[in-house]
């Protein structure tokens, strides 16, 4: 911690995090983002750098629970402060409720945005515990996913927030029925079976 | 990636004169650093030393002022949205720091960064301009007061010096019968069209109007036409339609700047229909001050 | 989700929406993507890229870079004659950093190696180069022009790549390649017809974004080449490594860890040559890890003009199509050439077509280049056809639905004369949208609806091998080349491996993707997957239960009673014994493990080509705000016509990323260039769809067990994408009475269109 002025400024800083809960002390150069501490000096590589122009969302972390870009926050911002991340939502090896959800859901594919939107997420359900799909579609505007299409995401923040998720994506399959009766064989001559979920 | 530096982190404003000056000149300011490390890790600026201006209590907070705001430079757009005194004095400023963005930026970045960076696509500078916000300015010189029309110059060019820090932002307080509004539409990260508008209603006429467009030109800029075709308006629907159609038709002669957003003619068509909806809402947030 | 099955019973655990089994390592932050890998003594390179479109480099200065403090090595052209600089796998025409001249800005011309990422940037400011640039040209329409600046003087040498070596036909200096598809009388058809349709479709160039950029990581030693990447393709990554190295292939080693996102956009060979140059140079391993940027200028997606004529008959029959298609592959011919073989199949579409005649030309032009792109050709060309269907269905006054209904082939009927028969009920299919759409309801004013279709030639070549072990415990391992990225394939193939030997799915170990340790695979696009690798899985599984029986015959039961196949094992007499025990049984011990091989061919169920048909079948309404011209998609309908749903959960969740990567494209995205510089070369000034652009979703998946894969399964994942432009199209006409025929339809252009109609409205 310095707020002690030296010119012409220093090229290198001492720092003191919080990360997940565990006091980290560090020398940084100032130059130096949150992500790239968090990733090749703490081996914390779950938040990925995509964009890196503070539009995917994709290197999300929590600074004093508030989400920030960790490709453009500066290290030595940090200093003092609590950084929340992506290994940190496991406790003791349990999923947290969110985490689970993407699991149930398929909230994810290629997963290189999941720790970013995982945290984004985070960071809203602590804001609104019981958001309103409307309010999940809005507090995740920021965050991008190529792969999903971001319906299944949405769902997942609403399951770990207990709220309105719609009617499970996870149903199982009906029973099938064969190709040579073409229909249900309870009911034959009808439709080919169906479950609308 | 960002290019290294020197950080210095003074706690007063004379440290921070010292500590820029220490650096020969080859210094910025920075606060957040949404903008200056993005244009930094693209190459398109380098510096020996950052001054970092966020431990400087002065820089930093939101308080009333008789009705008017004063916000500190270092003050988030978080901040702002969530500041009862903001909500109270301007929602149109609510409303337009909650759709900056997104959720991170808006977290770490200043009204000071944004307006001392100048973007031309700038929310908050284009609803400053059009509230007659007053900017405070301290440098090594001493102290001065400036608006927005005389602070945004260019693209990203400011008549701030170097080493000057902008300090603080005043917005004064709503008259009586007053009303501000602001809408954008946006495409992209930054808006395509934005319109900002400040009308006084005084026994359901429209008195004095004030009419900011941004994201068009290439600084924010203020069109006395079209707020000439809303004075002297009946706030009632009839005649406001033909006093909005007049301002729109104002909007021709804008210098408007094509960009990915679209052309010219087509970011014009945009400030109309932004300036329709923008009067419409001032208007009826004065009738209900009036 | 609706789910319509008719296919025949599935054995578990085929039909699962099994949770995926790499969702606990993406939950938690603990999935290794390239980038988050290191080796001991890895070293960082940075690259130096052209700012011209198009120049010769006079002169090129390393000394003070390579005397910056951290720099390991300085690397251009010159310090490579020990490499075979020039790689492509249809036409060898990419040198893996620019050789004499730049034919794109954002060409690799200069590489540094440093301790750290940072310092090698440092030291590319430090290089200078003398330029002489040349004239160059922007677009297709200028590089056909006959004084067009060339961009290849030579022509690239020609790779055979089984399936278009005809199509490598330099027509034009600046053209790599031109494709033809044609059957029947298309002169009678024309002078035949009741009416016929025609315009001029354009398709952007767009970008895959897949999140991950680009990334390598090489390292020599004595044993070869070790490269780690986020490739889909690692067999056709080694196989250039090896022709740019001289090395056998068995010297090289291609490594995929999991994919941040490919769709296409990492197929083939990207940076891994210059990579393993650069640290075959710095004599230490080597990460390039490139910025969204770069990664944009390194691969995008073919922009396509079509010109496309439909002769129709009085009832809406189509009697013939006419199109010339320019592709816009920008500076190389990496994919395209097959993307434009691809387009000129595609553009018929799943419609009975009595004469056709396609011309597609791959153009070079001194933009980044392009290559394979999720739909591949597909989307660029159904835009055009699809949009003709619904203008000569209003043109005739039919209902487009009914029109198209009139049109379809039916099952097993063939698009052309030598194809596979169409392996897919798509009248069954545009009825599912129709009634999920709500096609005949009334509609509020500004809105309109569309419903498109699409059937792609895909599954690319069946090349494709697998492995599937038992061990003495009798838990399996199976082994391909299949690269999971971001589709499911890790839980899809380890599902069928564990129906196909009736284990549970816990007992099953998947390996993928490294070529060391597992055997070949032509590729994992095509939404090839599922199909053939799961085809592959299963004649392995075949092969070892069989070894497995006979082995039962030798060691449990040499004098009899017969060994019978069981689901999960073999019984003898009254007892049943897994696979574990016949292991330990024949070897004599505790020891010892069976090896079952599965190859896939052209021959027997995949003699046939394509292997499968694609389909896509995609709904939408739409609204259109007249004001601001802005589209917005209210409602979004998938038909995922997939024959089997190995796992439901990632066959639905395919589709609607397709078909919103499609919505992006159709609405938001577009790469622009100005004068040979890309405007908009990041995601500030790229957009992608966000969750704001999401509409209400209803998918369908229809499994009627008609494909050629396990269980009747095919291919999926692209599908969904390609009728998207063209649906929404139609769809705007419908709500504003205007005809977009340019993707992206951005708010300006829909405006200008409603502009032009008013005013012809006024005339």
């Amino acid at each position: 911690m310095t707020d002690v002025l030296q010119a012409p400024g220093l090229d290198r800083v001492a720092i003191e995090l919080v990360v997940n809960g565990v006091p980290r002390r560090l020398v940084v150069e100032p130059r130096e983002t949150l992500a790239e501490v968090l990733r090749d000096r703490l081996d914390l590589r779950g938040a990925k750098v995509s964009c890196d122009a503070q539009v995917c969302g994709a290197c999300t972390v929590l600074v004093d629970a508030l989400p920030v870009s960790g490709c453009t926050f500066l290290a030595v911002d940090a200093d003092g402060r609590r950084v929340g991340t992506v290994e940190g939502l496991a406790t003791d090896g349990e999923l947290s409720p969110l985490q689970q959800a993407f699991i149930d859901q398929a909230a994810f594919q290629c997963g290189f945005c999941t720790p970013g939107m995982l945290m984004a997420a985070t960071a809203l359900l602590e804001e609104q515990p019981h958001p309103s799909r409307d309010d999940v579609v809005h507090g995740l505007e920021g965050n991008i996913c190529r792969c999903t299409g971001y319906e299944p995401i949405i769902a997942a923040v609403l399951q770990a927030a207990g709220g309105d998720m719609p009617s499970s994506r996870r149903e199982e399959v009906p029973a099938v029925t064969s190709a040579e009766a073409g229909g249900d064989p309870l009911d034959p001559g009808t439709e080919p079976v169906e479950s609308q979920q | 990636m960002i290019p290294r530096f020197r950080l210095a982190r003074p706690a007063t404003l004379d440290e921070a004169f010292a500590a820029f000056e220490a650096a020969n000149g080859d210094a910025a300011y920075v606060a957040g650093g949404t903008e200056l490390l993005q244009v930094m890790k693209m190459g398109f600026a380098q510096f020996d030393t950052l001054v970092d201006l966020k431990g400087i209590p002065e820089l930093h907070g939101i308080e009333g002022d008789g009705g008017g705001l004063r916000i500190g430079a270092t003050t988030t757009h978080r901040e702002i949205e969530r500041s009862p005194a903001v909500a109270d004095a301007f929602p149109a400023l609510v409303g337009l720091v909650r759709s900056v963005a997104n959720t991170r930026v808006r977290s770490t970045g200043t009204l000071g960064g944004n307006l001392a960076f100048a973007e031309p696509h700038s929310d908050p500078a284009t609803l400053l301009l059009a509230s007659d916000a007053v900017l405070e300015l301290a440098g090594p010189a001493g102290r001065r007061e400036t608006t927005v029309s005389e602070f945004v110059v260019g693209p990203l060019s400011t008549t701030r010096e170097p080493d000057e820090v902008l300090v603080r932002v005043r917005i004064p307080a709503a008259k009586p019968g007053e009303g501000r509004a602001y809408a954008k539409l946006a495409f992209f990260e930054r808006p395509a069209a934005s319109v900002a508008v400040r009308v006084t209603v005084d026994g359901g006429v429209v008195r004095s109007a004030t009419v900011a467009v941004g994201s068009l030109t290439e600084v924010p800029e203020l069109v006395p036409d079209a707020a000439a075709a809303l004075v002297g308006a009946d706030a009632g629907d009839g005649a406001l339609n033909e006093a909005i159609a007049g301002g729109i038709a104002t909007l021709g002669s804008l210098d408007a700047v094509e960009d990915l957003n679209g052309s010219a003619d087509y970011k014009r068509h945009l400030a109309g229909v932004l300036f329709a909806s923008t009067a419409r809402a001032a208007i009826a947030e004065a009738v209900g001050h009036d | 989700m609706r789910h319509v099955v008719t296919r025949p019973d599935v054995p578990a655990p085929i039909g699962v929406p099994v949770p995926r089994r790499d969702g606990v390592a993406k939950v938690t932050g603990a999935a290794a993507f390239t980038v988050d890998l290191s080796v001991p003594g890895m070293a960082h390179a940075k690259i130096l890229r052209s700012p011209y479109a198009h120049a010769r480099i006079r002169r090129v200065d390393l000394d003070a870079a390579r005397a910056h403090p951290g720099v390991i090595a300085v690397v251009s052209a010159a310090e490579l004659d020990d490499v075979h600089l020039v790689y492509g796998h249809a036409v060898a025409d990419h040198p893996l950093i620019a050789v004499d001249k730049v034919r794109f800005a954002g060409e690799p011309v200069v590489g540094v190696v440093a301790e750290d990422a940072v310092t090698a940037e440092e030291a590319l400011r430090l290089i200078d180069i003398e330029w002489e640039p040349l004239p160059f040209v922007r677009d297709t329409a200028e590089a056909l022009g006959d004084d067009a600046p060339v961009l290849h003087e030579r022509p690239g040498e020609q790779r055979p790549h089984r399936g278009f070596e005809e199509d490598i036909r330099r027509t034009h200096a600046n053209v790599c390649s031109s494709s033809r598809q044609a059957w029947g009388d298309i002169a009678a058809a024309f002078s035949d017809a009741h009416l016929v349709v025609e315009g001029e479709y354009h398709y952007p160039m767009c970008y895959a974004y897949a999140m991950e950029p680009y990334t390598a990581l090489a390292q020599w030693s004595d044993d070869g080449l070790t490269v780690w990447t986020s490739g889909q393709h690692p067999y056709m990554v080694r196989d250039d490594l090896a022709h740019c190295f001289d090395l056998p292939l068995a010297k090289v080693r291609v490594v995929v860890p999991y994919v941040g996102g490919g769709y296409g956009s990492k197929s083939y060979t990207k940076i891994e040559p210059l990579t393993a140059a650069l640290a075959l140079r710095a004599g230490r391993p080597v990460r390039l890890a490139l910025s969204v940027e770069e990664a944009i200028l390194t691969t995008r997606g073919d922009a396509a003009t079509v010109r496309l004529r439909t002769a129709f008959d009085r009832e809406g029959h189509i009697l013939g199509r006419h199109a010339t298609i320019h592709l816009d592959t920008g500076a190389y011919a990496e994919n395209s050439p097959l993307v434009g073989r691809k387009a000129a199949n595609r553009l018929g579409g799943p419609y009975r077509i009595l004469a056709l005649d396609v011309t597609c030309d791959v153009v070079y032009t001194n933009t980044a280049p392009a290559s394979s792109f999720r739909g591949f050709g597909a989307p660029q060309v159904t835009l055009a056809g699809e949009s003709q269907l619904d203008e000569a269905a209003a043109k005739l006054g039919i209902d487009p639905l009914a029109l198209r209904r009139r049109n379809v082939l039916d099952p097993g009927e063939r698009p052309w004369p030598k194809a596979r028969g169409i392996d897919a009920d798509l009248a069954g299919d545009l009825a599912l949208a129709a009634e999920e759409l709500g096609w005949d309801a009334p509609l509020p004013p500004g809105r309109g609806r569309g419903i498109c279709l699409s059937a792609s030639d895909a599954g690319s070549e069946p090349i494709t091998t697998a492995i599937v072990r038992v061990l003495a415990d009798g838990s399996i391992v199976a082994s391909c080349g299949s690269t999971e990225i971001g589709q499911g394939s890790s839980t899809v193939l380890a599902q069928i491996a564990a129906a196909e030997m009736g284990v549970e799915l816990d007992r099953v170990h998947l390996i993928q993707s490294d070529t060391a340790a597992v055997s070949y695979d032509r590729s994992t696009g095509a939404s090839r997957t599922t199909t053939l690798m799961g085809l592959a899985i299963q004649a392995a599984a075949r092969d070892l239960r069989e070894q497995l029986v006979e082995w039962a015959t030798t060691a449990l039961a040499p004098d009899g009673p017969a060994v019978e196949e069981r689901r999960s094992g073999v019984q003898v007499g009254d007892t049943l014994h897994d696979w574990g025990e016949v292991v330990r049984a024949w070897f004599g011990g505790a020891a010892g493990e069976a090896v079952g091989r599965g190859y896939l061919r052209r021959s027997g169920a995949t003699a046939e080509m394509p292997p499968f048909w694609e389909i896509g079948c995609v709904g939408v309404e739409v609204s259109v705000d007249e004001q601001t011209g802005r589209i917005t998609i209210e409602k979004l309908v998938t038909v995922g016509d997939i024959g089997c749903a190995i796992n439901p959960q990632t066959a639905e969740a395919q589709d609607v990323g397709a078909a919103m990567m499609g919505l992006g494209m159709a609405t938001l995205e577009e790469l622009v260039y100005e004068d040979g510089n890309l405007l908009n070369g990041n995601l500030f000034d790229y957009r992608v769809p966000r969750t704001t652009n999401l509409p209400e979703l209803r998918t369908v998946l229809v499994e009627r067990g008609d494909g050629v894969g396990v269980y009747g399964a095919k291919g999926g994942g692209e599908g969904a994408l390609n009728p998207v432009a063209a649906a929404i199209a139609n769809a705007v006409e419908r709500a504003a009475g205007i005809r977009l025929r340019e993707a992206p339809f951005t708010p300006e252009r829909v405006w200008r269109a409603i502009q032009e109609r008013d005013a012809g409205v006024a005339r």
